[in-house]
C-alpha cells in the first residue's frame, strides 16, 4: 500500500469519525445520565442534514445551513425532551427505545412528506483540495476533523470546567445523590438532551455535503454510532471519541485492504472489545437504576 | 416533652413495591434539635421511610409535612430545597470528581458556599480537597457526604446507616458531630449500633416488618438491651 494512499485512508477514516463522534456524544451522555436511549437523535441528525441542503440551496452557503441545522435539531430536541421524556424517565430502558423509534419513525415520515423521497444532492464547501506531504486531500474533510477537535474541547471543558457539567458528570454517576444534594435533575437532563440533539444536527449538517441527504439517512447509520456508543463505554466521552477514532480508521483502512471489510470490520472489532471488556473501552459498570 | 417544635411530621404513611407493602401506617415525628433514631432488623422498612420522607418514594397514602407545608408528591430535589434532606447508606460519593467538586455540588444546589462548618467538623478533608473522591477511605466518604449535606444549614437530615462498617474512631467523631450539629438541624437516623443510638438520640422508634412497634425515650433512659427486645 503506498503511502499516499494511506494517509488519504487516514483523513477519510478521521473525518467519518469525526461524524460518528458527534453523533455518539449525546447517545452516551443521554444513557450515562438519564439512562433512555435515544433513538430520535438519528431523526436531529437528519434534520441536521436537510436543512443544511434547503438552505444551502437557498442561500448558496453551506455553512449557514449547518448553523440553521443545528438551531432547529436543539429545538426539536427540546420540545421532545419537554413532552415526551418527561413522561418516560421513570419507565424501563427499553420502553425509551420503542419511543424513541416512533419519534425516529414518525420523523422520517414527516421529512419525507416535506422533502419527498428522492436523495438530494449537497454542494462541498471548501472543495479545494490541500496538500498534505504530498498527498492531495480534501480540505472540507479536513475541517469535518477540526470541528470534531474543537467540539471534544468545548465538551471537555464543560463537564469538567463549569458547575453544571460537574453535576451532568456527578448525575453520570449517580443521579439520585445528585437530587438529593437539592439540585433540579430535570434541568440537568433538558440541557444534556438539547446539547445531544444539537451535536446531533451538527453531524449532520457536516455530513450532508459528503453523502446525499435522504430520508433514510438516520437508519443508515444507526448501527455504526451504536457501535462507536458501545465501544467506547457509555456515558464516557473519552471512550466515544476513541472509540470513533477506532471505528473511522478500521472501517477506512479496512476498505483499502479488501472492500467488504468497510462493513464488516467495525463489529469484529467491537465483538473482540466486547468480550475482553463487556463495558467498553472507557466504561464504568453502570447498572440500571 | 420535646425540646423544641415540631419540624417534620410522617403520618398514616403507607408505602408498597408494586404488591409488595413495605410501611403500614407509620408515624414519625422530628422535633426541633431532636435527634431521633429508627431501629429494626434489615428490612423493616426503616430506608424505605427515610426515602419515603425525602421524596424518593412516593407514598400509597399518608402525609408527610414539614413547617406545615405537604411534601408528598414533591420531587426530591424540592424536598432537600426545603431543608429537608438524604444521605443514604450507601456511601456512594461522586468517585470520578474531587472531593472539592463533591462539596461544590452541594454548594452549587444551596448557594451556601461557606465551607467553614464542613471543614471545622472535619479537618481532614481540607488535606484531602484535590483528591478524587473515588480514592477515599470509607470513613473519609461518610464524612464528606455529611459534608456536602450540612451546606445549605438544612433544618433536618435523614442519616442511614452513618456508622456501617466504620472503624471505632471515625464512629465517635461522627457522634461528637451529630451531637453539636443537633443544635442547628434536627437529625434523624437509622443505625444498628443500639450503644451509640441509646447514647445520642433524644428518641427512639422501633420498626417491625413495616410497622412502628415502639417509641422509647433516649437520651440515656433507655439501655441497649431493652432497646433490642423491640427489634
Amino acid at each position: 500500500m503506498d503511502a499516499q494512499l494511506l494517509l488519504s485512508g487516514i483523513i477519510f477514516g478521521l473525518s467519518i469519525g469525526s461524524i460518528f463522534f458527534l453523533m455518539a456524544i449525546g447517545l452516551s451522555l443521554c444513557f450515562g445520565l438519564m439512562r433512555v436511549i435515544s433513538l430520535d437523535q438519528l431523526l436531529y441528525y437528519s434534520i441536521g442534514g436537510y436543512l443544511t441542503y434547503t438552505v444551502s440551496v437557498g442561500t448558496g452557503s453551506v455553512w449557514l445551513g449547518v448553523l440553521a441545522g443545528l438551531v432547529v435539531a436543539g429545538i426539536t430536541a427540546f420540545a421532545v425532551e419537554r413532552f415526551v421524556f418527561r413522561r418516560i424517565y421513570d419507565r424501563d430502558v427499553a420502553f425509551s427505545m420503542i419511543t424513541t423509534f416512533g419519534i425516529l419513525i414518525g420523523g422520517v415520515g414527516v421529512i419525507k412528506a416535506i422533502w419527498g423521497l428522492v436523495p438530494r444532492p449537497v454542494a462541498m464547501p471548501a472543495g479545494d483540495q490541500v496538500d498534505i506531504l504530498g498527498t492531495f486531500v480534501p480540505g472540507y474533510r479536513l475541517i469535518v476533523i477540526v470541528v470534531a477537535i474543537l467540539v471534544y474541547v468545548a465538551i471537555w471543558l464543560f463537564l469538567n470546567r463549569t458547575i453544571v457539567g460537574k453535576a451532568i458528570r456527578a448525575g453520570i454517576e449517580d443521579v439520585d445523590h445528585v437530587e438529593g444534594l437539592g439540585i433540579n435533575v430535570y434541568r440537568l437532563f433538558t440541557i444534556t438532551f438539547i446539547i445531544a440533539g444539537t451535536l446531533s444536527g451538527l453531524a449532520g449538517g457536516l455530513h450532508a455535503p459528503l453523502i446525499m441527504v435522504d430520508p433514510s439517512m438516520g437508519l443508515e447509520v444507526i448501527a455504526l454510532v451504536f457501535m462507536v456508543v458501545i465501544i467506547g463505554g457509555l456515558g464516557s466521552i473519552k471512550g466515544t471519541a476513541v472509540s470513533a477514532l477506532l471505528v473511522g480508521q478500521v472501517m477506512s483502512l479496512g476498505s483499502l485492504i479488501y472492500a467488504p471489510l468497510a462493513q464488516m470490520a467495525p463489529f469484529a472489532i467491537m465483538l473482540l472489545i466486547l468480550l475482553i471488556k463487556p463495558t467498553g473501552l472507557y466504561g464504568s459498570p453502570l447498572l440500571k437504576r | 416533652m420535646s425540646p423544641g417544635v415540631n419540624l417534620l411530621e410522617a403520618q398514616k404513611l403507607n408505602v408498597s413495591y408494586g404488591e409488595a407493602r413495605v410501611l403500614f401506617d407509620v408515624d414519625f415525628r422530628i422535633d426541633d434539635r431532636e435527634i431521633v433514631a429508627c431501629v429494626g432488623r434489615n428490612g423493616a422498612g426503616k430506608t424505605t421511610l427515610l426515602r419515603t420522607i425525602a421524596g424518593f418514594v412516593k407514598p400509597v397514602s399518608g402525609t408527610v409535612t414539614a413547617d406545615g407545608t405537604s411534601l408528598v408528591g414533591l420531587p426530591a430535589y424540592a424536598i432537600a430545597r426545603r431543608g429537608v434532606k438524604y444521605v443514604p447508606q450507601d456511601k456512594k460519593v461522586f468517585a470520578d470528581l474531587t472531593v472539592r467538586e463533591n462539596l461544590e455540588l452541594g454548594s452549587y444546589a444551596t448557594k451556601d458556599y461557606d465551607w467553614d462548618q464542613v471543614t471545622g467538623y472535619f479537618p481532614k478533608l481540607k488535606v484531602l480537597m484535590d483528591r478524587k473522591a473515588g480514592h477515599l477511605s470509607g470513613g473519609e466518604r461518610q464524612m464528606l457526604m455529611i459534608g456536602r449535606a450540612i451546606l445549605g444549614k438544612p433544618r433536618v437530615l435523614l442519616v442511614d446507616e452513618p456508622t456501617e462498617g466504620l472503624a471505632p474512631g471515625i464512629v465517635d467523631q461522627l457522634k461528637e458531630v451529630f451531637r453539636d450539629l443537633s443544635g442547628k438541624t434536627a437529625l434523624a437516623i437509622v443505625e444498628q449500633n443500639l450503644p451509640l443510638v441509646c447514647a445520642i438520640s433524644t428518641r427512639i422508634y422501633a420498626m417491625k416488618e413495616g410497622r412502628i412497634v415502639a417509641e422509647l425515650p433516649g437520651a440515656g433512659a433507655t439501655t441497649p438491651v431493652e432497646c433490642e427486645q423491640y427489634v
